[in-house]
């Protein structure tokens, strides 16, 4: 109801209600903040699918990740071609399941994907140390850091591999209940 | 491609199962799917080609899918109209950018109680208030400013107490359909507490649903560094801040004596437990001397109303005294519990938080149960004219002088404090927001009004304006006075208490307060709809037995003389209930046993992997010293014939490697443990449960 807007056809808005988590008049409000950003580059009219992409360096700018320490992980994880660039499809798949309605168990995908740095499926002492350096703005000495990745793996790492899987990450999220309400970025 | 033929299949699987979902179950799923926008969209295609086939080789049927679709969309409208309020977005936005998520859960939970109230002032306009414009009296007395303050005078003759309400059928026209006033007042306050009940219940089991931990297990530090970043934070200065209190809590952390190791003397663990000892019977005495005072207070004010007073001022006067000793009990013992607290020397800083909350609830509730006490015991007793709109007067003052306190505690606790931090005595720094008192002052606001809503029907409406002016001044006070929280605060676990306390002794209190008014009290003779009945639930009793006459009703009156007022069908359902809560917990325990026993297996298949690991690099190292005496021949078969043995080990349990596909470039290690054979790693040994 209302004005009849053109840059989507209902059938576009439809997929994109059934896929995200975001209602019609949400979802226009992220393609006004996908064309904010770089007007010249991305069209209007969406009917026809265009295939245009953003690089990071403008995604990473938004006032909503600009501060976040870990806004490159964020946007290489949602990117679809791995290196960083989001199309309009992928923008909005990363703030649907940074809402506060996607569920645990898709955020918890996401969030093990993120603090993944090296992309090998498992978060390794290495992971946790850049991890660490970008929480604490790498104040920590490096035994400190050493200490404090040891214990983090001794904590969670169930199976005994060194390293942490997907099962003790999730496992060690279902006990956080802060999670859901912290991993949520409002857009 | 032989490659993409098993990935064809699966999404054909995947496709086939989907369509075969209810529509709301399979937009679910597609949401929850982790892949790319492009792929959901391209099966969600699939899926919907599917169903259309399936639909068209039924025939012309009615698609099971129309309706749910269409509810989901109607559901999705409805919320884009609510979403009008965006102002609430914005501001909660601001606030969660620059304090977190801990200092948002109160303007959340300030914003859910304020629904309460706007749903109440409706039903109670629309049904009890409008009915009542068409038979109202004349109002003859005169209005002074000093009314708005407390709520005597002329308002005593208006539509906001109970007391003005007419006990007659309202009709407009000559024989038509007629309204009766007495069933229209009881039924709307009880199906309003109905439907409370039902939204509060459903809120706390879901809260409890998603917070509550079986497994007592609680992994500090991994969680420290993994879970606790707050996303919603996007303020240079507030991220900083987070980034170094996390620095210092980690610092503090690798530098602190292990607390539990040290063993205290029998002495000091006496002058422990005796200084908590004191504390508690100290904040016990407390409270029970405001009980007093208030109580005391009360009985010389209606002692002093039936005497009737010299003049004017002293009349008006007299009537404020009460709240404002109320108010100012809530605003300044608090503060002798928190350096109470102080003095204790708790071992965590939550523990001190939880310890100063219990003591305000149990001031809060005495204060609360004390003049309930009160109003209904001695002021419904009494021989006042019209004690209900009495009442309802006391609460109407206490709700707008508690509101006048909460405004000028902001000003005092937030904005002098930051200017006496800032410029007089600089060490103290910036205020913090103290999110556990706000939130308890906000309960008690909610259930006087709860409590209110019988005797004054509009006091909702009332308590709404002031909701959203507190939740303004509270804004602008955050923004400019106060600084993030430094301590943490479990957010998700004290937002769940703080429901838990909204239900508990605040909503089933003021359940029980308005059950013993309508069953028990005599409404009095001359005002009010209930004027004349033996109780207010008596309407009741005399509809049921009009209805009596009428065959077509018939199955009402069964109901209600069967179901509702009986006792065997309540101790039934009782017993019921009680066996249905033995059996989950018997289901519970058994699921703890469960979680239990999985973990001690994920850690010996952990133990039994690295035992195999150590046997194999000893067959390897053995075989090839053999063969490297034979002439390295056998080298390359024996290396490669293990590696099919590696497969199993290196699944990653449960874990869909499709999600992966996003990022082409990934280094699918496929054979971590060949890697580290060659290098012979430790093991790190798995952790036994404790």
């Amino acid at each position: 109801m209302g004005n009849k807007q053109t840059i989507f056809t209902d059938e576009q808005l439809d997929a994109y209600q059934d896929c995200t988590f975001f209602t019609r008049k949400e979802i226009l409000r992220l393609h006004g903040r996908y064309y904010e950003m770089a007007p010249n580059v991305v069209p209007m009219d969406y009917t026809k699918d265009p295939d245009v992409k953003l690089p990071m360096q403008l995604i990473i700018n938004m006032p909503e990740l600009k501060e976040n320490p870990f806004k490159e992980r964020i946007v290489s994880s949602f990117s679809e071609d791995g290196e960083g660039s989001l199309s309009f499809n992928d923008f909005v798949d990363m703030f649907s399941v940074l809402s506060e309605m996607a569920p645990r168990e898709l955020k918890a995908i996401y969030a093990f994907k993120i603090y993944d740095f090296n992309t090998d499926n498992f978060i390794c002492k290495a992971d946790l140390e850049k991890t660490l350096n970008k929480l604490t703005r790498e104040e920590l000495t490096a035994e400190e850091i050493t200490l404090v990745c040891e214990k983090v793996i001794e904590e969670a790492d169930m199976d005994g591999d060194g390293k942490l899987g997907f099962a003790d990450f999730e496992n060690m999220i279902s006990k956080a209940p802060d999670f859901l309400s912290t991993f949520h970025i409002r857009i | 491609m032989p490659e993409a033929d098993p990935v064809c299949r699966e999404e054909e699987d995947l496709v086939g199962s989907l369509a075969s979902m209810s529509s709301n179950e399979r937009i679910k799923a597609i949401q929850k799917m982790p892949k790319t926008m492009r792929k959901k969209r391209e099966i969600r295609n699939k899926v919907l080609k599917e169903r259309t086939k399936k639909s068209r080789h039924r025939g012309a049927q009615w698609t099971q899918g129309a309706p749910g679709v269409s509810f989901r969309r109607f559901g999705n409208a409805l919320s884009e109209f609510f979403q009008q309020l965006r102002p609430w977005h914005k501001s909660l936005k601001i606030i969660g950018a620059e304090f977190g998520t801990s200092v948002l859960s109160y303007f959340v939970f300030l914003k859910w109680l304020l629904n309460f109230n706007i749903f109440s002032f409706l039903i109670n306009f629309g049904f009890i208030t409008i009915p009542q414009f068409l038979a109202a009296e004349p109002n003859n007395l005169s209005f002074t400013g000093l009314e708005l303050l407390t709520g005597a005078g002329y308002f005593q003759q208006t539509v906001l107490y109970y007391g003005f309400y007419t006990n007659a059928t309202i009709s407009k026209v000559e024989n038509g359909p007629s309204y009766n006033m007495q069933l229209a007042y009881i039924f709307t306050v009880g199906i309003y507490f109905v439907i409370c009940f039902l939204i509060l219940l459903f809120s706390m089991a879901r809260f409890f649903s998603s917070n509550f931990r079986l497994t007592k297990a609680f992994s500090v530090n991994a969680s420290k560094l993994l879970c606790t970043w707050d996303f919603n934070i996007t303020n240079e200065e507030a991220v900083k801040l987070q980034q170094k209190n996390l620095l210092t809590q980690i610092k503090e952390d690798l530098t602190e004596v292990n607390k539990e190791v040290v063993n205290f003397s029998v002495m000091e663990r006496f002058v422990h437990i005796a200084t908590h000892l004191l504390a508690w019977v100290v904040s016990l005495a407390t409270a029970v001397a405001a009980c007093a005072g208030v109580y005391f207070l009360s009985i010389n004010n209606l002692k002093l109303f039936m005497k009737g007073y010299s003049n004017d001022l002293q009349r008006q006067s007299a009537m404020l005294v009460l709240p404002v000793i109320v108010s100012l009990l809530n605003t300044l013992v608090p503060f002798l519990f928190s350096w109470l607290g102080h003095l204790e020397k708790f071992q965590t800083p939550g523990q001190h938080i939880y310890v100063t909350i219990v003591r305000n609830i149990i001031l809060k509730i005495s204060i609360v149960g004390i003049l309930c006490y009160y109003w209904l015991n001695i002021v419904a007793t009494s021989e006042s004219q019209c004690w209900e709109t009495l009442v309802g007067q006391d609460i109407y003052r206490l709700v707008l002088v508690d509101f006048i306190f909460c405004l000028l505690g902001s000003f005092f606790g937030e904005f002098l404090r930051r200017i006496i931090g800032t410029t007089v005595c600089v060490s103290l720094g910036l205020p913090e927001f103290d999110i556990g008192r706000n939130v308890l002052d906000l309960i008690y606001a909610q259930t006087l009004t709860w409590i209110g809503i019988l005797f004054s029907p509009l006091l909702p409406g009332i308590q709404m304006i002031a909701f959203l002016i507190v939740f303004f001044v509270k804004k602008v006070s955050l923004m400019r006075n106060c600084q993030p929280p430094r301590e943490v605060w479990r957010t998700a676990q004290m937002t769940t208490s703080f429901i838990f306390l909204l239900f508990c002794p605040s909503f089933l209190g003021v359940l029980s307060v308005t059950g013993v008014t309508v069953w028990r009290l005599k409404p009095s003779e001359e005002c009010g709809p209930f004027r004349g009945l033996p109780s207010m639930y008596a309407a009741v009793d005399e509809w049921i037995q009009t209805l009596e006459r009428y065959t077509v009703s018939k199955w009402v009156v069964w109901i209600y003389h069967n179901l509702i007022a009986s006792e065997l069908f309540f101790f039934i359902i009782s017993t019921v209930v009680l066996i249905v809560t033995y059996l989950y917990w018997q289901i519970i325990q058994a699921r703890k046993t469960m979680i239990k026993l999985l973990h001690n297996q994920i850690i010996n298949a952990g133990q039994d992997k690295k035992f195999l690991l150590q046997k194999l690099q000893r067959e390897q190292r053995a075989k090839r010293r053999s063969s490297s005496a034979l002439g390295g021949r056998g080298q390359q078969r024996s290396s490669s014939s293990y590696h099919p043995s590696m497969q199993p080990a290196q699944e990653v349990p449960g874990y869909p490697e499709r999600a992966f596909d996003r990022n082409q470039n990934t280094s699918h290690n496929e054979h971590p443990f060949s890697v580290e054979i060659s290098s012979s790693s430790d093991f790190s040994p798995g952790k036994q449960l404790r």
